[in-house]
């Protein structure tokens, strides 16, 4: 009889297995996808790329900025990545070389070294909203592409251009965010193609929209394109990667801050 | 006048380099400034009769070029000035020409270079190795380069460094026609020694320096000329004597970086001559992001020096500053705060704004106003000196 009762209980837990598997919650599901979304765009290794930068007002006056940089994939899980960029215009900035070495639940390591002033400094990195160089592009947009710093939910499935995406929705949980939330549309591969962020207030504050994805290796997905739409001062960014190159075998020891003046002039 | 066509020569050489860049297919970078100044001194005429104007031209080159897969390394860095009325403040200075040769975790370098030291935004007092020159700006922020071989090892628990400096370069003071100048000229004929090797005394350095955490940190030690020399009066010339004695300086720069909150502590003690003094130096920097939910920062910069020396100018002072930068296109920025003498009554007071008005053009507008001075501190001579500076910058 005992023998019999444990049988039992066995096969209704067997049974009820799969159900369990389904039974996901919206929080676990939009986690599932995040999560698989950003593995998409791993195993890089090292990068480097030229990047240009086009600033476009209401009036549609166009500026440009380039920049060049690297990047260094931090092996380990729990760590970010680090980063080194090269600014080369506008003129007056050229020569300037910034230092990230991001982290995932802390603040983010940054060094900064400007030719006016001839010296390497270390700088705050709570600056999460500000604009980069002018832009609609903030800090926390290139150093927030971990989907651990959200809290994620999935909130169903969206037709757009004739293409189902899941749709995702993001809470930041580290401090000084410019956003109270985000609403990604991922498409089947995983690939992110369009994000509203919301400002504090919980309006709409921009869309990015992110175009030009390329197969690197065969597995990593990369969008050389990313377009930005300020949606309450009508500017927009678009922010272009040019030749970019993986695995091209960085020495780790350009990523440290006595290494900024190896590039620097 | 010599200067003069040394100045044109390397205006046309940067041109050309610029030009010869986008010709070859060299890898190479070339690119500087051109700025005209134009200042004028709005409270007085001067304690010494100087004029209530002047106009000023301004040239930064830099050229660097990698070799052998970047194993390599040549920099040049070229600054000058031509000055209407003051022939001290016209000037050109290699302030880098250097080569670099790079190992895995070491770095040979030969040549003229610039090296900072420390963290602070106003009082630098650890950074020794680069003479200043103060007709350039009487703060001494603006430096020479220096000559030197230097090692520098890169271990896994810091770095390390090695500097050997020949060819001591003296101070540069403003001459009897700039503005601001010292009470007395500053005699070029008499400058004595407490080496015997006078000039040609081979100075060195060691550093050490770290980032632990938060925590930047730099231990470092100086042997040489001092880059500042006494100044005496001399009774028969009514000039100043200047004296550079041996200074052997070790000090210890740190910066804590904790949110948007900065942390800084410069501190030394140094043998100069046969008396040791001890220094201090430090504040902090808060910075509010998105200023009332603009792209707007601003920066609280609260910073203050301390010097056993009594006759030392800087002994006891103290700075507040609000720096203000808008984040937009144009890379608008205001500086402004004001410099007290904590000892004395007195203080000055300073703003510096900058703005890009075209990709290829930057204006920059600084104003210094000294507000009640001491008869019996040094900067007394410049009391009449307060002024507003205008500079546009033209980039190649």
């Amino acid at each position: 009889m005992k023998k019999m009762k444990f049988a039992k209980i066995i096969f209704i837990i067997f049974a009820l297995f799969p159900f369990y598997l389904s039974a996901e919650t919206a929080e676990e599901q939009g986690l599932r996808i995040a999560k698989a979304s950003y593995e998409n765009g791993r195993g890089f290794t090292d990068m480097v790329s030229d990047q240009l930068m086009i600033l476009i007002d209401p009036k549609g006056n166009e500026v440009t900025r380039e920049v060049s940089g690297k990047t260094l994939e931090n092996l380990d899980p729990n760590d970010g990545d680090k980063s080194l960029t090269y600014f080369k215009t506008p003129k007056d900035v050229e020569g300037t070389v910034m230092l990230s070495h991001t982290h995932i639940s802390d603040d983010d390591d940054q060094w900064l070294y400007l030719p006016a002033l001839g010296r390497v400094k270390r700088i705050s990195s709570s600056n999460k909203s500000g604009a980069f160089m002018g832009s609609e592009v903030a800090f926390e947009d290139f150093s927030g592409t971990d989907y651990r710093k959200y809290e994620w939910k999935f909130l169903g499935e969206e037709m757009e251009n004739n293409e189902t995406f899941y749709k995702l929705e993001s809470y930041p949980n580290y401090e000084n965010s410019g956003y109270s939330k985000r609403i990604s549309l991922i498409d089947n591969l995983n690939r992110t193609y369009k994000v509203d962020f919301y400002d504090r207030k919980g309006e709409l504050l921009k869309t990015l929209y992110l175009e030009d994805y390329v197969l690197y290796k065969d597995k990593i997905w990369m969008a050389n394109t990313m377009k930005v739409e300020n949606i309450q001062n009508k500017n927009i960014t678009i922010f272009k990667w040019l030749n970019r190159e993986l695995d091209v075998g960085i020495n780790k020891k350009d990523f440290e801050k006595s290494s900024i003046l190896r590039l620097a002039d | 006048m010599l200067k003069k066509y040394i100045i044109s020569f390397l205006f046309v050489f940067l041109q050309y380099l610029v030009a010869l860049q986008n010709a070859a297919a060299i890898d190479y970078k070339a690119y500087g400034f051109i700025q005209p100044e134009i200042t004028t001194f709005f409270n007085g005429d001067g304690r010494h009769d100087q004029s209530n104007s002047n106009q000023s031209i301004f040239v930064k080159g830099t050229f660097i070029t990698y070799l052998n897969n970047g194993d390599q390394k040549i920099t040049i860095n070229t600054t000058g000035r031509i000055d209407e009325k003051d022939s001290e403040r016209s000037y050109i200075d290699f302030q880098k020409f250097k080569y670099e040769q790079y190992f895995d975790d070491i770095t040979l370098k030969i040549g003229n270079e610039l090296i900072f030291w420390g963290v602070n935004e106003s009082f630098n007092i650890v950074d020794i190795i680069n003479q200043s020159n103060l007709a350039e700006d009487i703060s001494g922020t603006k430096k020479f380069g220096q000559p030197m071989i230097s090692l520098n090892y890169n271990h896994s628990y810091g770095n390390f460094d090695l500097f050997i400096m020949p060819f001591f370069k003296e101070r540069i003071f403003p001459g009897r026609n700039g503005r601001p100048r010292l009470a007395l000229e500053v005699d070029k004929s008499t400058v004595a020694y407490e080496s015997s090797s006078k000039k040609n005394k081979i100075d060195a350095a060691v550093r050490y320096s770290t980032v632990y955490d938060d925590y930047d940190i730099g231990i470092a030690h100086f042997y040489g000329n001092n880059r500042s020399p006494e100044l005496n009066v001399n009774p028969l010339s009514q000039k100043l004597d200047a004296y550079y004695p041996i200074l052997s300086q070790t000090s210890l720069d740190i910066q804590s970086t904790k949110g948007a909150w900065l942390y800084k502590l410069e501190t030394l003690t140094a043998k100069n001559g046969e008396e040791r003094h001890f220094g201090i130096a430090g504040g902090t920097e808060y910075t509010i992001y998105g200023l009332r939910e603009t792209t707007s920062d601003l920066g609280i910069i609260v910073e203050y020096t301390f010097d056993d020396r009594n006759d030392f100018a800087f002994n006891n002072e103290g700075v507040l500053a609000l720096r203000w930068t808008k984040n937009d296109i144009k890379s608008t920025s205001l500086i402004a705060g004001l410099v007290a003498d904590m000892s004395g009554s007195s203080n000055r007071f300073f703003a510096e704004f900058e703005q890009r008005i075209r990709d290829d053009l930057k204006v920059f507008i600084d104003m210094s106003i000294n507000g009640e001075i001491d008869a019996d501190d040094f900067t007394y001579a410049f009391e009449e000196d307060s002024q507003l500076t205008l500079k546009i910058a033209k980039y190649f």
